[in-house]
């Protein structure tokens, strides 16, 4: 086991929050996954979570598409890490999913620099966590190519005594002109107990950039438990609808069809 | 960036930047040291509790580092700050005519008390480390609503209630600002309204700091009790000198079960100015505390009005908006903790950035496990007039009970083109048009201000604005 | 007329702190088809959220019995499952869960069977050819980015697949073009085909009756029934209006 700080954020918020990177004790092994991807091309990589920490490098050239999908099984023990660094080229995408389904500790770290002339981003990330589960994640867009474009989406659920801290930043370097960011976050709170902390930040040294970021964070939404009763359906099952549509929004997304019917089925069961 | 972009120009400061050369009867040496402070505790004249209070917080002041974040402070020294600088007139007046020419030629310039004679409840002004005027309204007075220096209140039959609340919503271990006020605190106000009483209009207090090199620590302590009402307005000023001033206020608020305060400011300190202002405020059950701030000026500042929402059904509104031009690093937000059932905060704030100037909105919203039923929304929009500028959002949530609705939205981006065009189609010149988008980006918080403030802010948006076209 | 099937008795219901209905008094038999007119304000749609269990309405007095049950206790959800239907004015956008998704679901917590999703399917396709709308609503979220008329057809189609013993209609014909009123009462003409469901309709417009079986007709103005009456009242309503409703009704406050 070793000490270490994971998920610094570029920008840090109030000390007294205690919301800057989080000193975890870490098992030692680590695996290394470089995904190099020739000119235009499209790949998709499934990257399992182990004991190990999955270290995930990209340096996309011109007009390669990476896909990495990433999923962390309900009830899995111990901790799972993962530490992306990607490099975008000109019009490269990177498209990350991100299913926690549970897990004891889930670390995730996840930096991408759009470097290249319209390259892009992408972040679906959902999860569903309850008992003792915690999930800490740091997910960065940096933007300092021209017309390039970000969006990260996380929605999730926490229920029991869950917690889940989440950092997202788009960062609009000088020189990124004409370049989009979009943060959205959605968390529902099913129990008393559960915990959930945000810090949505945008960084801007450009003037034509438009970024926005909006989070809603709460109980399920009293106008739609009614509708949906008004159906019929009773307050549990109304609420377990709406946490599964959490994860089916990031599952909706996943370019692999057999994948994702296998976690459609993986995750109603 | 292509060809024949506006530029706008900086601010002509003029209209504030005048000074008076400094006549202080009493001027301490530069630094912090125990003598020093036992040397100002003595001249005040403070009771022993206080005294022992000033040592007792220097202490923490040098065992506590400086905060890890937000913007560079590396250019104060406090080693060459002044910590005291007395006025060269007896302490406090309540009649205009008995203060000293200059001083009274300051305030007459900046507007005040030609406000207080228009529309204003009372007024206190405070040059340099003391406050020299202080006036309240008959009809206000008689309602039993105290408004006067926070020395003289400490000796008199206020004595206990300021022993009681001093420093204690922002204790100097709060941080290594909040220690050092505490050490050398000096002038400010306090004001007490009485249960069920209504002031209608609007208390002010002016700050001026004419002193170089000084520091200006003023402690405004209000405390409005059950069921009361009040407006009290903050306005602050310096002349530029070239070397640094520091500004470590502190306000602390105490708004009892459902009384109601409204606290407006309009900081517009010289661009050498280091603002390191601690507020704050308590809220009981049913009472309501609503900051409308308006940063233009100083060359840093930290600035988080802080509302605790400690009873139930307590509510907070925040309306503030932010100007960064060149030079100016302005972190400014607020922090609000959830700590009672059905607590309300609404958030709504803009910031502007220019002429490689940085604004960055920095929020806390914490929900504790006791907040049921409560809910937030923030709402942050900045805009960027130029590609040199900087504008950083830095919000937080921290909720830690299910029921609760906490919602978050953050807009950042440019005039836009189209209502650039379309002002200018109907006559506008394109500075015009842009002052004017400017002023209505920055009109949530004009709206909350009385009139003759709302002017002032958007002569002091103009002025930001106003420049060549290149 | 039909067996009784609701029965409202001297209904007053507050929204916060007003009081919206005074004291309603209505009786819908089995089959029957009730319609209610009267203009904005008079508390129309609070009479349709008290009879569904809407939280935002009390009910201060009075009772209301559904088939021989007394529904105030009930949630909303229960009143659905004994065959209470309600076509919102304006139904919640509810993202993530798609409309062939949910109304599978109502029907299966209804049941407590298992649907088979292709059975299911081809049904709800029958329902949306007869909406004429594109099958791709089916897989569409509930209501998200879907236009006016398109929720309310949404909602006829949830009332077809649901098949209610009553279904309250809320304004479904406001805000529709001619052709979306014409294809909507298409639906409720299907809906009311067998004449074993009721209908409660609520409107302020007399066009979406036209093709449809009308049983009674009912004035609501000032939170009470002003009158009763048959089809016969809907010509004098458009030409007349409601005024009259309301000055009888202020003359007796005042009397």
């Amino acid at each position: 086991m070793k000490e270490m700080i994971v998920n610094r954020p570029i920008a840090e918020t109030f000390g007294w929050l205690h919301m800057g990177g989080t000193r975890i004790m870490a098992p030692e092994g680590e695996r290394a996954i470089a995904c190099a991807l020739a000119e235009g091309e499209t790949r998709t990589v499934v990257v399992e979570d182990t004991e190990e920490a999955a270290l995930v490098t990209a340096d996309l050239p011109q007009g390669a598409c990476l896909h990495l999908i990433g999923i962390r099984r309900a009830g899995a023990a111990g901790m799972a890490r993962t530490d992306i660094r990607v490099r975008c080229g000109e019009g490269a995408e990177f498209h990350w999913y991100r299913l926690i389904l549970g897990g004891q500790e889930s670390y995730d770290n996840c930096s991408v620099t759009l470097e290249g002339t319209a390259s892009s981003f992408t972040a679906d990330i959902g999860y569903r966590l309850g008992g003792q589960e915690k999930y800490d994640i740091n997910c960065e867009a940096i933007h300092t190519g021209r017309s390039t474009e970000s969006r990260i989406t996380a929605s999730g659920v926490l229920s029991e005594s869950a917690r889940k801290l989440m950092r997202g930043t788009i960062d609009f370097r000088s020189g990124c002109a004409g370049s989009v960011g979009q943060e959205t976050e959605d968390v529902l709170l099913m129990d008393e107990t559960v915990r959930n902390q945000s810090v949505p930040v945008i960084l801007c040294a450009e003037e034509d950039v438009a970024g926005d970021h909006g989070a809603t964070i709460g109980r399920p939404d009293e106008k739609s438990l009614y509708y949906m009763g008004s159906r019929g359906l009773d307050t549990e099952t109304a609420c377990a609808m709406l946490a599964q549509a959490k994860l089916d929004a990031v599952i909706g997304r996943i370019p692999d069809p057999a994948l994702r019917d296998a976690l459609r089925e993986e995750t109603t069961r | 960036m292509s060809e024949g972009k506006t530029y706008v120009e900086d601010v002509n400061r003029a209209f504030y930047d005048f000074r008076f050369e400094e006549k202080d009867s009493f001027r301490v040496q530069s630094g912090l040291t125990r003598e020093i402070i036992e040397q100002i505790s003595a001249e005040k004249g403070d009771p022993a509790w206080m005294r022992d209070f000033r040592l007792r917080s220097l202490e923490i002041f040098h065992a506590t580092d400086m905060p890890l974040w937000g913007p560079s402070i590396e250019g104060l020294d406090m080693d060459n700050i002044v910590t005291y600088v007395r006025p060269n007139t007896e302490r406090m007046h309540t009649k205009w005519e008995d203060v000293p020419e200059d001083i009274k030629d300051t305030f007459e310039r900046l507007g005040i008390p030609k406000s207080e004679r228009e529309s204003l409840a009372g007024v206190g002004a405070q040059y340099d480390s003391e406050l020299v005027y202080h006036n309240v309204r008959k009809e206000v007075a008689e309602q039993g609503v105290v408004y006067t220096d926070l020395e003289s209140a400490m000796h008199g039959e206020y004595g206990e209630m300021i022993r009681e609340h001093f420093m204690k919503l922002v204790p100097p271990t709060d941080h290594k600002f909040a220690a050092l006020h505490g050490a050398v605190w000096s002038g400010g106000s306090f004001v007490y309204v009485p249960p069920g009483a209504s002031v209608e209009i609007p208390l002010q207090s002016y700050f001026r700091l004419n002193a170089a090199g000084a520091g200006q620590f003023e402690h405004t302590l209000i405390i409005v009790d059950k069921g009361a009402k009040l407006h009290f307005i903050e306005g602050c000023s310096a002349p530029k000198y070239n070397v640094a001033n520091l500004h470590a206020g502190c306000v602390e608020l105490y708004v009892g079960e459902n009384a109601s305060l409204r606290y407006s400011t309009i900081e517009n300190w010289s661009k050498n100015m280091y603002n390191l202002n601690t507020k704050r405020a308590r809220v009981e059950k049913g009472g309501r505390i609503e900051w409308v701030s308006g940063s233009f000026g100083s060359h840093v500042s930290y600035l988080y009005p802080m509302s605790v929402l400690a009873g139930e059904g307590a509510a907070c509104e925040f309306t503030g908006v932010t100007f960064a031009g060149e030079g100016q690093d302005l972190d400014t937000g607020c922090k609000i903790v959830h700590g009672a059932p059905d607590t309300t905060s609404h958030v709504n704030t803009r910031s502007i950035s220019k002429s490689g100037g940085v604004s960055t909105f920095r929020s806390a919203v914490v929900v504790t496990e006791k907040a049921e039923g409560s809910k937030s929304s923030v709402s942050c929009q900045s805009l960027m007039l130029d590609p040199i500028s900087r504008s950083d959002t830095i919000p937080a949530m921290d909720v830690r009970t299910s029921k609760a609705d906490i919602g978050h939205e953050a807009r950042i981006g440019r005039i836009s083109d189209e209502a650039v065009f379309y002002l200018m189609s109907r006559g506008l010149s394109e500075e015009d048009a842009k002052a004017l988008i400017v002023s209505g980006f920055a009109e949530n918080v004009s709206k909350e201000l009385p009139l003759e403030y709302a002017v002032e802010m958007n002569n002091l948006i103009r002025i930001e604005m106003k420049g060549a076209i290149g | 007329m039909g067996a009784e099937l609701l029965r409202v008795e001297d209904l007053e219901v507050s929204v916060g702190e007003k009081e919206i209905l005074h004291g309603v008094d209505l009786t819908i038999g089995r089959g029957e088809t009730h319609v209610i007119m009267g203009p904005n304000g008079a508390g129309k749609s609070t009479l349709a959220g008290a009879l569904m269990g809407d939280p935002e309405y009390t009910v201060t007095s009075g009772r209301i019995f559904f088939d021989g049950e007394e529904l105030q206790e009930l949630a909303v959800n229960e009143r659905a499952r004994r065959g209470l239907f309600l076509s919102f004015q304006n139904p919640v956008e509810v993202p993530g869960i798609s409309l062939e998704n949910f109304v599978r679901s109502a029907l299966e917590q209804r049941t407590g069977k298992k649907i088979r999703i292709w059975e299911f399917r081809k049904q709800v396709r029958k329902v949306l050819e007869t909406l004429q709308m594109d099958r791709s609503y089916a897989e569409r979220d509930l209501n998200v980015g879907f236009s006016g008329g398109e929720k309310k057809k949404a909602e006829i189609l949830q009332m077809l697949l649901l098949s209610p013993t009553l279904a309250i209609l809320d304004e479904t014909d406001s805000g529709l073009d001619v052709d979306a009123v014409r294809t909507v009462s298409e639906g409720i003409r299907e809906f009311q085909k067998d004449r074993s469901a009721s209908l409660l309709i609520i409107t302020h417009n007399a066009a979406i009756l036209n093709s449809l079986e009308v049983d009674a007709v009912h004035i609501l103005a000032d939170g009470r029934i002003a009158a009763s009456g048959g089809k016969e009242l809907i010509p004098v309503i458009e030409r007349e209006g409601f005024a009259e409703y309301e000055t009888s009704q202020r003359e007796e406050a005042g009397a």
